[in-house]
């Protein structure tokens, strides 16, 4: 399971990086958007991985997995949310000010 | 703690906060009762801020477990003379940048575009709880407030360039906060803690085989805060974003390179300081090298520049090599040295970029571009100023400049890197001296009568060029350079503050006491 | 305290000048005069003490920390200075009252001359080297401005820029410098620097604080080869050269040879570098002084000549030597001075300084030229003339070292072939300007200027004589005490009578002159040698060259480095941060923490699987965005089914209403947005985005594999133990948020609400020129709402609010809490405006989200406060039992109040996002919908 949690961050950081590196503003943001599913996996995963052993207090449950960085990749998800949010409206103002896409405004329409 | 504790070191960033909500809800009142409470928010920062440096003098540190969880399982404050030091400077370069944020009437920069105060206000509750946190994980929050704050101030007013530059300003951050996030995941998935002084006892005590991953982090972080300090090579996203933004946000955002500086400082020293076992001196030895780099690179723009803001923009990458060089030395005189140096190049890039624009203003088309342009009213008031400021911000006799860098110097002296400080620092002294001369000869000694200049015909057709700015104008700029006289001044008692600061950093034994000490 | 009194009284006294000058040139030039007055009063008291033999020393503490404080000596030789630079500055602020025009600024001039004054003073009087940097300093930057006095005149500019670098450059040296000679003696102070001469020369750091020092004393006084700045500061008006270029600042370099004379010279080192630039400085200043036609020019290079001599003397290093310094100091501030006033003179009665047009002036102003003619005897060392008197010293002590030295021979013969050309030069000057025909096309018919402004030259020609004929009346004393503060030791014994018998310096003398009247008979043909080689072999050229160079290389690289391309700068990012992991993994990469895992299972595995393809997929198609788009989504929705799977379905709820939300926000923006991305030129590009994504997911996965799979002794379990008994919540995760680390999430909204903000911020007056048709090239349907969609969503809003409500109160102990209650209650709002459009939904929901916002945040601070008026900090929670119907049994915290912050706020930001990014679509389309928009100004 580890394997495959390490696997799945890899490809996401890899084609976040991928597609922040292009030379437009849509697939910039889609890149930053997996860069984020990516970090959060990591973020999880850095709290081990647990079948069914959900962080709330109940009797008889077989034992808790570590709350403490599910806290913190909810966290993570919101900011991530309101970057995300803002990058694209920017993206938006970027084209009508600029008049293309292009992260540098450059290079025709 | 318990009932009745001082609540001293959570007000620096509940003012702010409650400032900027209810600048948000009253957002329909009359802009100067808005002003006004910008100002007392302000005023108000400033008076904790002293506070907070009589009582951390003595040494002591303020440690505050918000919500009353002890460390390091709740988030806590954390007030040492570094995290003071910090508040105070920022709370005093925000003042002159908020009142030439309303200069102007109608052109006011306030007044183009909406919600300046709220943001301005939240991005000093973000610096704040950047400086006064003692938790890492809470530290990214910080920098998100502060950052998506910043990110709102540097678009503020929009238009073409200022898109493009903080279009960005803002990806690259975003990429950084990422990178943030895989050091703090690593950090906490092999030490199990969040909260600084926790991670540094942890660190000391981990086991060799997780020094890579232990490793790998903790410069991963440099790398993080590097960009936000804008060391060479990550320095280059910093000239467009300044120079483009409005004069106000530029001069606030001064302090926003020290952010980073603060955090390399705050990290290296607590965490992978030499006593870190693992991850012992991890940083450190990147700091010199990094610095004087970033020094020259700073400077070699300075010459290259061939407009003004830009040219302050690159003097402002040099100010941060210069203060990472002073940190880099690693010694309580060279520290101590560089915390000098910090406030002094803050308050003079902020001067600049406010007198810059102060020029730009004026010269229709032509703006800040280093090329002869019209006699400026009142000329050789903002020529005598553009000397001043210059001699500030080389560092030259007699102003804190060449104190500042008098003591890194001195400090660097007793290292066997002297050499090396010494030539780059005194040489990019000589170029930063050239090239302003070059500039305050163009702008000021070439200026002719404005006559039918063509491009500056043009622009006054669109739009006649804005009176020359008044005594209240000049304002901002005199009290910056009133707080440069100060720091000269008064060097002797702040160098004493500022190396005692350094004495206490590198003992980290003192903080870690204060912070898992502390408890119910 | 009259020492620092002193020295800041002309820096005050700018200020008063250039206040009163605004009343008049003449207020101005009687309040430059009182301030002199004044400085010379406040030193009076002190002056007899150096006559005693005492050094009168004052300090003020700064820095005492670091050794720096404010130190100000009065010792013989600083008098000296003090009185020459007052002195002189008196007889200046005279002068120079009738020698600038009315329309000169007369009160800047005054204003920065009293700067200079001022910085002088400091120089000679301090006690601490690094305050004597720091005044040095000061003395270059008033100097620059005294120089560009005239802005409008490009020499001007040129000049006063190149005096500012070389003497800067020479300051920063001369800072490094003292800084080693402070690290070697242990101080800064100029006493013990005097007194450790021994343990600083034979340091092993003596050499390069003796070069980085002397680099700063020859930049100052115009050594070879830093000569060339001084000429071209010749665009200065004549009062500021008479006084900079002659007495004082050219001579500040060589009153620093003098003052540190005791610590550093006597070494070989010493000899050759300072004696041997010295000899070069006299011969080259010598020699081009003869050929130039500029009145001033002749003027500067014989000045160059003269501090050459001087810094040899001090270079010969022996008492007697130094001695004759010190006095030839004295004799060419007098001669000089009143050469170059004669000049201004000259200058300001023809309308010009050429001596190619100037002649024959005897006539018309013999007074001056009797002036003139005394100074350049002076000048040319012609008995009983001053100059006649130290030149002879000079001559002596070079037949004496020359007996030190092998080929020592030369150096006699050297500094005789200088005088010979100093005569030729001297000789120039008088027979040129005086006699020698008539005078050529002069701007104006000259005649004797006004009386005052030939009294300050009188009085120095008086000086010159005097000092002349009978010099043990009249310099002995002075001389004496400055020579002891120069050596800090007693006298040699010397004498300055005028005649010491037939000795082989009184020979040297007879020869210069013979020689010097010859040369000038024979000048002719060495002319045309001269202009021949005119413009070759200058150093001002090499420096032209050099900074046009500096420039030149800072723009192309600037402009290299700074393209503003965002990819590069991604680029570079990317490659730091892979490259500071592999520096830390580096030691070793067995990251194999051995943990044992969970074994992977099919579901895991086709979801790894999917989840990587589409990843990939959406990565290769990305320039079809809206299917890159829907992939990104499905991506999303896999990871919160992971978050499911793996525990933590607070993460899968969360992940799974943003997902919604982003995509809904994306598909907007994608509206404004092209549908395609132009393909990308340029293989070489894409290999290095592959390489670097490559590099940075192998990263990654590595990390996230080492963390993995090693045990965790996390502070984790607290949380879980302390959840109900102290948080009061059973749904840790959730207690985490709004207590233990509430402050996190208190930041968290704030982050939140700035983004709306700024969104809004950014949207407010931006007018999109939206597509008329799609992609495809379909006219988009401007057809109403549909119906069902409107019915359905009607219905489905009150249910999902009762969902959100349900799903805020069980938050605390089960999954769910605010946040997410607060995104389902956005995603059935903006249902209703995707249903029944923006004005239909706005007449019955608050257009206006920010009062929501703000009281999110209002209501999550003030509960933190709360705790804060019980006296507990900030944020400490508080909880009891209610029992509600339908819930059940529940347990209420303090913290829900909290979490109704977070509400609001995450409600607020988040319809307020999206409902301005709507209202922009419905802009686009028909602009009354701004109205709607208008609604929300503030």
């Amino acid at each position: 399971m580890e394997v495959l949690i390490a696997l799945a961050i890899g490809i996401l950081t890899a084609c976040g990086v991928y597609l922040v590196l292009r030379a437009r503003t849509f697939p910039v943001v889609l890149g930053l958007t997996l860069l984020s599913y990516g970090v959060n996996l990591f973020l999880f995963a850095a709290g081990r991985l647990a079948v069914g052993r959900p962080p709330v207090i109940a009797a008889g449950s077989p034992g808790y997995t570590d709350p403490l960085p599910q806290a913190l990749v909810l966290t993570a998800i919101v900011i991530g949310f309101a970057m995300t949010a803002f990058v694209i409206v920017l993206a938006i103002k970027a084209r009508s000010e600029l008049g293309n896409d292009h992260v540098d405004g450059s290079h025709g329409p | 703690m318990g009932p009745g504790m001082s609540h001293l070191a959570v007000l620096p960033l509940l003012l702010p906060l409650l400032t900027g909500t209810l600048l948000l809800l009253l957002r329909r009142l009359d802009i100067r009762i808005r002003r006004g409470l910008a100002f007392a928010s302000l005023a108000g920062l400033i008076g904790l801020a002293l506070l907070l440096t009589r009582v951390v003098d003595g040494g002591e540190i303020l440690v505050y477990t918000l919500g009353d969880w002890p460390a390091p399982f709740g988030i806590v404050l954390v007030a040492d003379r570094l995290a003071v030091w910090l508040l105070l400077a920022t709370a005093l370069l925000a003042l002159p940048a908020l009142f030439y944020a309303i200069q102007g009437g109608a052109g006011a920069i306030d007044r183009d575009g909406r919600h300046f105060h709220v943001l301005f206000q939240l991005e000093l509750f973000g610096l704040n709880g950047a400086f006064l946190t003692g938790d890492l994980f809470n530290l990214f929050v910080f920098f998100e407030v502060l950052l998506i704050a910043s990110y709102g101030l540097l678009l503020h007013g929009g238009g073409r360039a200022r898109t493009r530059a903080g279009l960005h300003y803002v990806v690259l951050n975003l990429a950084g906060s990422t990178l943030f996030l895989f050091a703090v995941g690593t950090l906490f998935g092999v030490l199990g803690t969040l909260n600084m002084a926790d991670l540094a006892v942890r660190v000391a005590a981990a086991p060799p085989e997780s020094a890579p991953l232990v490793r790998a982090a903790g410069l991963l972080l440099f790398g993080v805060f590097a960009l936000k300090a804008a060391l060479i090579p990550l320095h280059l996203w910093l000239p467009a974003a300044y120079a483009e933004t409005g004069a106000a946000v530029a001069a606030l955002f001064a302090v926003m390179t020290k952010v980073g500086a603060y955090s390399i400082l705050r990290v290296s020293t607590l965490v992978f300081g030499p006593q870190a076992g693992v991850g012992a001196d991890l940083i450190q030895p990147w700091l010199l090298p990094l610095g004087l780099a970033t020094l020259a690179a700073g400077i070699v723009g300075v010459m290259g520049s061939d407009r003004l803001r830009r040219q302050v923009a690159y003097l402002v990458v040099a100010s941060v090599g210069t203060l990472v060089a002073g940190l880099g030395l690693g010694t309580a005189p060279g520290i101590g040295a560089g915390l000098y140096y910090l406030p002094h190049s803050a308050f003079a890039a902020a001067a600049f970029f406010i007198l810059a624009d102060l020029i730009a203003r004026q010269r229709g088309a032509l703006g800040d571009r280093l090329d002869p342009g019209p006699i400026l009213g009142r000329h050789w008031t903002l020529a005598g100023l553009f000397f001043v400021l210059s001699v500030l911000v080389v560092g030259l006799p007699p102003l804190s400049g060449f104190v500042g860098k008098f003591l890194i110097l001195r400090a660097a002296l007793e290292q066997p890197a002297a050499p090396w400080v010494l030539g780059t620092v005194l040489g990019c002294g000589l170029l930063g001296l050239m090239a302003m001369a070059r500039s305050g000869s163009l702008i000021f000694y070439r200026a002719t009568e404005p006559g039918p200049e063509p491009v500056h015909a043009s622009a006054s057709a669109a739009r006649p060029p804005p009176p020359p700015p008044s005594a209240r104008g000049l304002a901002p700029i005199t009290l910056l350079l009133a707080l440069a006289v100060a720091l000269t001044l008064w060097a002797g008692p702040l160098f004493d503050y500022t190396r005692a600061t350094a004495e206490q950093l590198l003992d980290p034994a003192e903080y870690i006491q204060a912070v898992l000490g502390a408890g119910p | 305290m009259n020492l620092p009194l002193a020295v800041l009284a002309p820096f005050l006294g700018a200020l008063l000048v250039a206040w009163v000058s605004r009343r008049g040139t003449n207020h101005a030039a009687w309040a430059a005069a009182g301030v002199t007055l004044a400085t010379l009063a406040l030193l009076a008291p002190l002056l007899p003490a150096p006559f005693a033999g005492h050094t009168v020393i004052q300090r003020l503490t700064w820095m005492p920390s670091v050794g720096l404080d404010l130190g100000f000596r009065l010792d013989g030789f600083g008098m000296l200075f003090a009185l020459m630079i007052l002195g002189i500055g008196l007889l200046i602020v005279l002068y120079a009252r009738y020698y600038f025009s009315e329309r000169d600024p007369l009160g800047r001039f005054y204003a920065e001359m009293m700067l200079f004054m001022g910085s002088m003073l400091g120089v000679v009087l301090s006690e601490n080297v690094i305050q004597l940097l720091v005044f040095w300093e000061l003395t270059s930057l008033s100097s620059f401005l005294l120089i560009s006095y005239w802005p409008q005149r490009e020499e001007a500019r040129r000049g006063s820029r190149m005096a500012l670098t070389v003497t800067g450059a020479g300051g920063l040296a001369l800072l490094g410098g003292l800084l080693i000679l402070g690290q070697i003696a242990g101080s800064y102070e100029l006493t013990d620097i005097l007194a450790a001469g021994d343990r600083i020369r034979a340091h092993p750091l003596y050499l390069p604080a003796l070069v980085l020092i002397l680099l700063g004393a020859f930049t100052k006084s115009a050594q070879f080869p830093f000569q060339f700045w001084l000429p071209n500061a010749m665009a200065a008006p004549t009062p500021v050269s008479a006084y900079l270029h002659s007495a004082t600042m050219v001579k500040a370099g060589v009153f620093l040879l003098a003052r540190l004379f005791p610590a550093l010279s006597g070494t070989p080192e010493w000899l050759v570098l300072v004696g041997g630039t010295g000899l070069a400085t006299l011969l080259v200043g010598a020699v081009i002084a003869l050929f130039k036609h500029d009145l001033k020019g002749l003027l500067a290079y014989s000045t160059i000549s003269h501090l050459g001599l001087i810094a040899m003397l001090f270079g010969i290093g022996t008492p007697l030597s130094a001695l004759a310094g010190v006095f030839h100091i004295i004799n060419h501030a007098t001669f000089k001075a009143s050469l170059f006033m004669a000049a201004g003179i000259i200058d300001h009665e023809t309308g010009t300084r050429d001596m190619r047009r100037i002649n024959g002036l005897w006539r018309t102003m013999p007074h001056t030229a009797t002036l003139a003619m005394v100074a350049a005897a002076a000048m040319a060392g012609v008995p009983l003339f001053n100059g006649f008197l130290s030149k002879e010293m000079f001559f002596t002590e070079a037949v004496g070292v020359s007996e030190r030295m092998d080929l020592g021979w030369l150096v006699p013969l050297a500094v005789t072939v200088a005088g010979v050309f100093a005569v030729a030069y001297s000789l120039r000057f008088i027979h040129d300007v005086f006699f020698n025909g008539e005078p050529v096309d002069l701007p104006r018919s000259p005649h004797e200027p006004p009386r005052w402004m030939k009294v300050p030259v009188e009085i120095l020609v008086a000086i010159c004589l005097l000092v002349g004929m009978l010099p043990a009346l009249t310099v002995e004393p002075i001389l004496a005490v400055a020579a002891q503060g120069v050596l800090q030791g007693p006298l040699p014994p010397h004498d300055l009578a005028i005649w010491h018998g037939f000795s082989p310096a009184f020979a040297m003398s007879l020869l210069a002159l013979a020689g010097g009247g010859l040369l000038y008979l024979g000048r002719r043909p060495l002319f045309r040698l001269h202009t021949h080689l005119e413009g070759r072999l200058e150093t001002r050229k090499v420096y032209d060259w050099l900074v046009a160079g500096l420039f030149g290389l800072g723009r192309w690289a600037t402009d290299r480095v700074d393209t503003g391309s965002l990819q590069r700068m991604l680029a570079v990012f990317f490659c730091s941060a892979l490259v500071l992991g592999a520096a830390g993994l580096w030691s070793d990469l067995s990251l194999d923490g051995g943990r044992a895992g969970l074994p992977p299972d099919g579901v895991s595995l086709l979801a790894a699987l999917s989840l990587g393809t589409v990843a990939v997929l959406a990565a290769a198609w990305h320039r079809r965005r809206l299917t890159a788009l829907l992939l990104v989504g499905a991506v999303g929705l896999v990871v919160s089914i992971a978050f499911v799977k793996l525990s933590a379905p607070d993460l899968a709820l969360t992940q799974l209403s943003v997902e919604v939300v982003t995509v809904v926000l994306l598909l907007l923006a994608l509206y404004f947005l092209p549908q395609e991305s132009p393909p990308e030129p340029g293989i070489w590009r894409h290999a290095r985005d592959l390489a670097l994504a490559i590099g940075a997911g192998l990263g990654a996965a590595a990390l996230a594999w080492g963390v993995a799979t090693r045990p965790l002794d996390s502070i984790g379990d607290y949380f879980l133990t302390n959840s109900v008994p102290g948080g009061g919540g059973a749904n840790a995760v959730n207690v985490i948020l709004v207590d233990f680390r509430g402050f996190d999430t208190l930041g968290e909204i704030t982050v939140l609400a700035i983004a709306a903000i700024g969104i809004y911020a950014m949207l407010d007056r931006l007018r999109l020129p939206a597509p008329e048709r799609d992609w495809t090239g379909r006219a988009w349907d401007s057809d109403v709402h549909p119906v069902v969609l409107a019915a359905f969503a009607r219905i489905l809003l009150p249910l999902a609010l009762l969902v959100s409500v349900f799903v805020f109160l069980r938050g605390h102990n089960l999954p769910g809490g605010g946040f997410i209650a607060g995104l389902v209650t956005a995603v059935a709002l903006i249902l209703q405006y995707l249903a029944n459009g923006v004005s239909w939904t706005n007449d019955r929901l608050p257009g206006d989200l920010h009062p929501t916002i703000g009281a999110g945040l209002l209501i999550a601070t003030l509960t933190g406060l709360g705790s804060l008026v019980l006296g507990y900090p900030f944020l400490s929670s508080a909880h009891g039992h209610v029992h509600l119907p339908l819930l059940g049994d529940l347990e209420l915290a303090s913290a829900m109040a909290f979490d109704l912050g977070v509400y609001l706020a995450v409600v607020g930001a988040t319809l307020s996002i999206l409902i301005h990014l709507g209202l922009l679509h419905r802009g686009s389309h028909n602009p009354d919908a701004h109205a709607a928009a208008g609604r929300e100004t503030d």
